[in-house]
């Protein structure tokens, strides 16, 4: 009977001991995945500024004149090549060696 | 003891107060006798009487604070929310390639706490050197009231500026992180888009229908919507490239405003629509200057000979003419007390092709008097030019109709005058001329890739086909054909058709002197019709380069070409050689 009550003792006590540790590991998780959240938050946050930059640095406002400088403009119809043209064309570079 | 019991109990349950007044009558009922026997039992009875009173109404205790606990929790947090406003969390928008138009961005909101605020006039002065552009009196006032917790000071503002108020160090005021809406393209298609009010409410455009799709959700705090990005139509390349164009043509025209759309004219898509002067979303109180408004979808126009495009149309289609069909247009046509004439009279009879080309005021009358008003009626009703339509963008300006169609009317309805409606209302009925005759319902949603998938709204054909393929011919010829008037609008290689319109403005109490309207509606490739694209110029003046002309063939038609010379490529039409055209 006594040995009975001992190990209930010491059950009681280990469960304690076990749950007080419990304790103290979900509150530190708790604090981990609230910092997560704050983290994924935050990482949104930056994700959506970051969105709206690159929108505002590629606004074609922006660009044409940048381009323009480059010598760049929309293609005239002489760039463009037709089918027909292409089939006339003969480029040598396609039966070389090599390739 | 019963009495205090029953007080308690009182209210929360009404079986409970039956049963303890049972219980006090039967006591009373009782003989009064002064045996001791009866006392002991009357004793035993109030015993029982009392335990059976206090486990009622801890029960009825108990009972009432489970239903609070289940009932009253939604109450208690609206009340703790209720004095901040309540903000909307927005889906991005991008245009039909995902690039980005507008997004929710997080942004300081500065506020003051009026009770913490220790020297009004020292927080009013210092938050000056800020934010110079505060309301001092208006502040001051505000922040006076010590009976209040909470003022707005400033919602929205950039980091840098937050910093520096926050460096300020002064009590009483605080920061909240809200969402403001941001538009990184700038002004771009700022009439589609539209605008959201201080708490990222939709009140116009594409915002305001984000909202009515329900895709806008209310949020207590800053909380960045995770729903999927409302695709637009739009292409901000073809969109670029036509605000570009019509810039330009506006300033060399000296125009005072300047107006167009592009329509893919197999799926009613709009690719671009652009009005000058220009609105900017991020600034809603601009849109509400009058010059500023919408001239594609928000107002009707009276819009000139483009119109004929509908009535040599309607000739064709009711079997009133053929192309080759010869008219006498030498004699002015008389209505009421107008005499019609031609612009530039031909001198001799004219085909109805010639009518198209030479662009005959006394010819298309006279198609339309054949006709007659039922019919021209019925016609331009299956085009939908006579009922309000309608895009995701809002509704646009209802058309304004002629009270009677009589002959006068019937006459000058014919060239494009009597009836006024939104150009892009216009632009969609001539696409359902292009598209082979099936009606094109314009969008300003991407559809899905591939044309006439479409499973909704079934294809519907309101005019026949042969006529599509005529009209076709005849916008092409009008601008190959060296006296055609569209022939300015020519793009080598992209088989450009079009038609000029050069309408009288309209004002109070008749036209204006010198005041016209000048457009171009084009379409391209023309062996089998895929773009559209309206073009309007407000007030051009002649200038050297159109030899002081105003009409649309001098200066809507080359902006036209410049246009599509832009957009052809972009959209991916395939070139032919100029030989091939011809």
């Amino acid at each position: 009977m006594r040995l009975l009550n001992l190990a209930a003792f010491c059950f009681v006590i280990t469960s304690a001991l076990f749950l007080y540790g419990l304790n103290y590991e979900t509150r530190r998780l708790e604090a981990d995945v609230m910092a997560h959240e704050r983290a994924v938050q935050k990482a949104r946050s930056d994700i959506s500024v970051l969105k709206a930059e690159r929108g505002h640095l590629s606004r074609p406002e922006r660009i044409d004149p940048l381009a323009r400088r480059l010598g760049l403009a929309p293609p005239t119809i002489e760039q463009l090549p037709t089918s027909e043209s292409l089939a006339d064309l003969q480029d040598p570079a396609i039966h070389a060696p090599g390739r | 003891m019963h009495q205090v019991v029953d007080t308690m109990s009182d209210g929360a349950t009404n079986t409970n107060s039956d049963l303890s007044h049972r219980d006090v009558s039967g006591v009373q009922e009782q003989p009064i006798m002064a045996s001791a026997q009866s006392y002991v039992r009357r004793e035993k009875l109030a015993h029982l009487g009392l335990i059976v009173s206090v486990v009622m109404a801890f029960g009825a205790i108990s009972g009432q604070l489970l239903l609070l606990g289940l009932s009253s929790q939604p109450t208690i947090s609206l009340a703790a929310a209720e004095p901040i406003a309540t903000s909307f969390s927005r889906p991005d928008i991008v245009d039909r390639n995902g690039r980005l138009l507008a997004t929710d961005l997080e942004a300081p909101s500065l506020f003051a706490d009026p009770a913490i605020v220790l020297d009004r006039d020292e927080l009013v002065e210092k938050l000056s050197t800020v934010l110079p552009d505060i309301n001092q009196a208006d502040l001051r006032a505000q922040l006076s009231d010590k009976n209040r917790r909470f003022v707005w000071i400033r919602r929205g503002v950039s980091p840098a500026i937050a910093q520096k108020v926050h460096n300020l160090g002064l009590p009483g005021l605080s920061f909240r992180t809200e969402l403001h809406r941001a538009y990184p393209a700038g002004e771009l298609a700022g009439h589609v888009l539209g605008s959201v009010n201080v708490d990222n409410k939709g009140i116009s455009g594409i915002e305001k229908f984000i909202d009515s799709a329900g895709a806008a959700d209310p949020v207590h705090s800053a909380t960045l919507s995770t729903r999927t990005p409302v695709r637009l139509s739009l292409d901000i390349g073809v969109q670029h490239a036509l605000e570009n164009e019509l810039e330009n043509g506006q300033r060399r025209y000296r125009a005072s405003g300047a107006a167009g759309v592009v329509l893919d004219i197999k799926t009613g898509e709009v690719l671009a629509s652009a009005s000058f002067p220009s609105v900017d979303p991020a600034r809603p109180e601009m849109a509400t200057s009058p010059v500023r408004h919408d001239r594609i979808a928000g107002g009707t126009y009276e819009l000139g000979s483009v119109f004929k495009t509908l009535t040599i149309a309607m000739a064709l289609d009711e079997g009133i003419a053929k192309p080759s069909t010869m008219l006498d247009v030498r004699e002015p046509l008389q209505a009421g007390a107008h005499t019609i004439t031609d612009f530039h009279s031909a001198g001799r009879p004219l085909s109805v092709t010639e009518i198209f080309t030479h662009s005959s005021n006394v010819g298309t009358g006279m198609l339309a008097l054949q006709a007659g008003p039922e019919r021209m009626k019925a016609f331009l009703g299956k085009l939908e030019l006579l009922t309000p339509m309608k895009t995701e963008a809002g509704a646009m300006s209802a058309p304004q109709l002629p009270r009677a169609w009589e002959r006068a009317e019937l006459i000058t309805m014919s060239y494009g005058h009597g009836l006024a409606v939104a150009p892009l209302q216009f632009a969609a009925s001539v696409a359902t001329l292009f598209n082979g005759g099936i009606r094109v319902n314009p969008t300003m949603l991407r559809t899905s890739a591939a044309p006439n998938s479409d499973s909704a709204k079934p294809a519907q054909r309101v005019i026949a086909e042969t006529t599509s393929r005529q009209m076709a011919r005849l916008f092409r010829l009008n601008v190959t054909d060296t006296s055609g008037t569209g022939k300015r609008a020519d793009v080598p290689g992209y088989r450009v058709g079009g038609k000029t319109g050069t309408a009288d403005l309209a004002a109070r109490g008749g036209y204006q002197e010198k005041a016209v309207i000048s457009s171009f509606l084009a379409a391209f490739p023309m062996d089998n019709p895929r773009y559209l694209t309206f073009v309007l110029l407000f007030e051009p003046q002649g200038t050297q380069e159109t030899g002081g002309q105003r009409t649309a063939s001098t200066n809507a038609a080359p902006v036209t070409a410049d246009l599509i010379a832009r957009i052809a490529p972009q959209l991916g039409v395939t070139p032919q050689t100029i030989a091939a055209t011809q």
